[in-house]
């Protein structure tokens, strides 16, 4: 059945935000271990649910946005969870699955050496996957602030390597880390 | 270890080595794409392969071949698409109505999957598949070095270096080597005018005031003195002069070098970069290079010649005493290269500030009445003050660095000549020396140290002069433009058809904005563009303007490609209004004639009287001849709208663009403006995009963007009967309109 998530009817209207409760919804997975997502009262479900948090850095437990896209590829929201630890194991399991698979990037765990040549900062990192080496030009939107103390390095493609607090590294790699990223 | 990011495109056309049993369902594989992620982000080394009716991704595991994901048969599927997540992104197939996924990947094989989705969807749609496709050049790795360039299209900083900024400051210079190579004759006599003193001296104290003897030699000793001294003073006029002769010429031409540059750069250079950075470049960079010619030639080239020549002269006149000279080198040199180390990010970080000073001025300033608004004078008063405290703190840590590193040099120095008093009076006191010769040597030595000294001071200039250069070259060599056309189609006379072929377009081009556009304006139509903000009107226009190209599709005027287009051609005749109209300080004459400097008085009226700015023009003190503020200070919103259109309309453009140009006029005069626009628009295709639907009431045709889509168009009566979006606005305003008149 192609169009069953055809036409668009959450009775979410554009100026409120629909909670979701545990009781109310049931996710499962389909055959191609994409989410379902059903909830009580609504005609049909909703396929193809992924996750995002709301607030990823200070709640990364609570206002989980699912969403799905409809027929027409516009991205549409059901709704939001408040708590996820009020929801069901087993549901909590699928939804961190899904969230696992909406953000990707490497923890930080020390820097064996940063190198600035041609305005670019090539970095040695030791991340929770190993160590690895990355590029990056020496320009300002390549670090983001991340919380109070954290800082997210992008490289050149973008990809993402977390320091989740600069104050954890160790004084001297600290101090290299702050002889580039000053800002 | 994401390695494919920083190795040249592995793709592969045939199956990879050991996947020998896919080799049923993959004979006629058609490519195969890395991927380095698992769909739960786990890292692997897989592949994903593409045939005429199948995909899926595999990996090697213990020499056996592990479907990952898949097999999909593409009959089963209808669309493809790239979902880009934060740090990574999935290749998508719709199956049954749903995305599924189907790959996972780091961003760093984002591009080529991206050009692999464009071949799964042309299969899909069962377009021919185009294999060259998929290898055209990266736009984000340097194909020369596999590193992952800093930007877009940015040149490889790597492979770009061309011996570095020095040589490529040489390059520069070319043009006044005449100049260059006198100076450089001029130093070399210079050094050997710098010998005369001690020599002379040496003589003085041996031959004359020691043995009080041959008295009539004084006067011709002290008579070369001051010829030697003479002449040295003339050389350094000249080598002065010179120097700042082409100093200052290369100083300009180098300014309007990059400034022409940043003007050919593509409007999304300028997204990328704050106009605050670019202008400390065009500022404060550039003037780096005015000194460049006196820092090499008598920063370094002079002061090496010194030290080559003095150095060797107090060899030959005593190599003892010579080698006792050369104990404080080491040191100085060892000093000066932990200084470089040390003080390098430290330019950086002034520079940063005082753009990020400037930029933060600049903002404030446009933005004064903003904060005025919402009484927020007291917190960028607290923000001006970090920043500046930020200046401060960065340049005392630069200037502290160098006031600690410079008298320590000196005391090396120093110590320097107190070996030699050491060493060389006891050769006196023994009789191995004359006097007159320690004290030539001391004079000597004065002249050898200090162009030591000199070149470590150079080396700090050389840091400074190096994080410049890089960023005046960052945008001299910059190639984000669009491309030019190699032989450009021109239009004799544009009839104004505009046509947009299944355009797709994302100023990410992962994240599409507008979304398979199709739309035809016939010449001579007056077309309305309506929707909500953000679903890409805007974003439209400037594809018919040519500031951005699409990803997909085309942009057609008269049937030609826009990237085909002279872009002369294409600005005489496409004028575009914007909302916030920018309005140059000159007068009002002066800003209306800005696309036509030479139009006459009467055609500037006429432009006016259209826009219906003329009335308000008439009653201002000096009319036509006022002179603007900054940006128009001075006008009101409808004012500064009224001009910008008359502006446009004096270019007498074919196509005339408002993008919501009439957004801040009240409704009477732009009632006035939509009369004048009618008339003077007849036979001119007109686009205006507006939230006020009574403006395009007598559009020919009026489209509806939604969400990057053409989701309705027709007339303003058919799509009222049609009761969809628009309908529904226009219910919307007229409830508004009658609470207003209530
Ligand atoms: N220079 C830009 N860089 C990145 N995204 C942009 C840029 N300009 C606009 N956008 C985004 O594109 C979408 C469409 O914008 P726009 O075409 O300006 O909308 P509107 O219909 O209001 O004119 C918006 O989501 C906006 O955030
Ligand atoms: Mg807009």
């Amino acid at each position: 059945m192609k169009s069953n998530i055809i036409p668009f009817h959450a009775p979410t209207s554009s100026v409120t935000v629909r909670r979701l409760h545990a009781d109310t919804i049931t996710l499962t997975r389909d055959s191609h271990a994409m989410l379902t997502c059903t909830i009580s009262g609504d005609a049909l479900p909703y396929r193809g649910v992924c996750a995002l948090l709301l607030f990823p850095i200070s709640r990364p437990d609570e206002w989980v946005s699912l969403r799905f896209t409809d027929a027409t590829d516009k991205d549409r929201e059901i709704g939001i969870i408040e708590d996820l630890r009020a929801f069901p194991e087993d549901t909590q399991q699928l939804i961190r699955e899904s969230l696992a698979r909406h953000y990707h990037e490497q923890k930080i765990v020390s820097i064996v050496s940063i190198q600035q040549r041609y305005g670019q900062l090539f970095f040695k990192v030791r991340t929770q996957r190993g160590e690895e080496e990355f590029v990056t030009p020496w320009r300002q939107d390549r670090a983001e602030d991340w919380g109070t103390s954290g800082r997210v390095l992008l490289d050149a493609l973008n990809n993402r390597y977390l320091i989740p607090d600069m104050n954890a590294l160790k004084p001297r790699e600290l101090r290299l880390l702050r002889t580039y990223i000053y800002w | 270890m994401n390695a494919p990011a920083s190795s040249p495109s592995p793709l592969l056309r045939q199956l990879p080595a050991g996947f020998d049993a896919l080799h049923c369902e993959f004979e006629d594989v058609l490519f195969c794409l890395p991927v380095d992620l698992t769909l739960n982000g786990e890292t692997t080394s897989a592949w994903l392969m593409v045939s005429e009716t199948t995909c899926a991704v595999a990996a090697m595991q213990a020499d056996a071949v592990m479907v990952q994901s898949g097999p999909f048969h593409l009959d089963h599927a209808d669309k493809a698409r790239l979902l880009q997540t934060v740090g990574s992104a999935f290749l998508q197939l719709r199956i049954d109505g749903v995305y599924v996924n189907v790959a996972r990947f780091s961003n760093g094989l984002r591009e080529m999957h991206g050009r692999g989705v464009t071949q799964i969807k042309r299969l899909l749609a069962g377009d021919a598949f185009q294999d060259e496709a998929l290898t055209s050049k990266s736009e984000t790795i340097c194909s020369d070095c596999g590193m992952a360039l800093p930007a877009a299209k940015a040149p490889c900083p790597r492979c770009t270096r061309k011996g570095g900024i020095f040589t490529r400051t040489l390059g520069l210079m070319r043009p006044y080597w005449s100049s260059i190579l006198m100076l450089l004759g001029a130093m070399i006599v210079g050094v050997a005018l710098d010998l005369v003193p001690p020599i002379l001296t040496r003589y003085l104290v041996d031959d004359v005031i020691t043995p009080k003897a041959n008295l009539h030699w004084l006067p011709w000793i002290l008579g070369g003195l001051v010829a030697a001294a003479l002449f040295s003073t003339a050389l350094n006029v000249l080598i002065g002069r010179t120097t700042s002769f082409v100093g200052t010429r290369i100083t300009k031409e180098l300014r309007e070098r990059v400034q022409t540059k940043l003007l050919g750069l593509s409007v999304d250079y300028y997204n990328r970069n704050s106009a605050g950075s670019l202008m400390s470049r065009v500022m404060g960079d550039v003037e780096y290079f005015q000194s460049f010619v006196s820092q090499v030639a008598q920063g370094f080239l002079l002061n090496v010649l010194l030290v080559l020549g003095i150095g060797t002269t107090l060899f030959v006149m005593n190599w003892k005493l010579a080698l006792w000279v050369m104990v404080p080198i080491p040191f100085v040199l060892l000093g000066t290269m932990i200084y470089w180390k040390v003080v390098y990010p430290r330019y950086y970080r002034v520079w940063d500030s005082q753009s990020k000073m400037s930029q933060s001025l600049h903002g404030l300033l446009q933005g004064i009445r903003l904060v005025k608004a919402f009484g927020q004078e007291e917190r960028e008063q607290e923000r001006f003050a970090k920043s500046a405290a930020y200046v401060q703190a960065s340049k005392r840590s630069l200037e502290m660095s160098a006031a600690t590193f410079n008298p320590m040099m000196g005391f090396v120095f120093g110590l320097g000549g107190l070996i030699v008093w050491n060493a060389g009076g006891r050769d006196v006191l023994d009789g191995h020396i004359t006097l007159g010769t320690l004290m030539a040597y001391f004079g000597l030595l004065g002249r050898f140290y200090s162009p030591v000294q000199s070149l470590s001071n150079f080396s700090s200039w050389v840091t400074g002069f190096i994080a410049a250069g890089q960023r005046v070259f960052e945008v001299l060599e910059s190639n984000n433009q669009l491309e030019q056309p190699e032989q450009p189609k021109t239009i004799k006379r544009m009839q104004g058809r505009i046509e947009l072929r299944n355009v797709t377009f994302g100023y990410d081009p992962y994240a599409p904005i507008l979304k398979n556009v199709n739309l035809t304006i016939e010449p001579g139509q007056f077309v309305g563009i309506v929707g909500k903000s953000g679903s890409g009107k805007s974003t439209l226009v400037n594809l018919v303007c040519r500031f951005y190209d699409p990803q997909e599709g085309q942009v057609l005027i008269d049937g030609v490609n826009v990237r085909d287009l002279a872009e002369n051609d294409l600005r005489k005749d496409v004028a575009l209004v914007l909302q916030e109209p920018f309005l140059f300080r000159a007068t009002i004459a002066e800003n209306i004639a800005y696309g036509r400097p030479e139009a006459d008085p009467i055609s500037i009226v006429h432009a006016a009287r259209a826009a219906s700015a003329h009335d308000f023009i008439a009653k201002k003190v000096a009319a036509y001849d006022t002179r603007l503020g900054e940006n128009g200070a001075g006008l009101s919103g409808g004012e500064k709208q009224r001009l910008s259109i008359a502006r446009a309309l004096l270019t007498d453009p074919r196509v005339l663009i408002l993008d919501e140009a009439t957004s801040s006029v009240d409704t009477e005069s732009e009632q006035q403006i939509q009369e004048a626009l009618a008339h003077v628009c007849k036979g001119r295709t007109t686009i205006a995009i507006a939230h006020r639907l009574s403006t395009l009431k007598n559009a020919d045709v009026i489209y509806v963007v939604d969400d990057g889509r053409i989701a309705e168009h027709g007339t303003h009566d058919a799509l009222v009967e049609s009761n969809g979006i628009y309908a529904k606005l226009v219910k919307i305003q007229t409830e508004l309109s009658r609470l207003e008149a209530a």
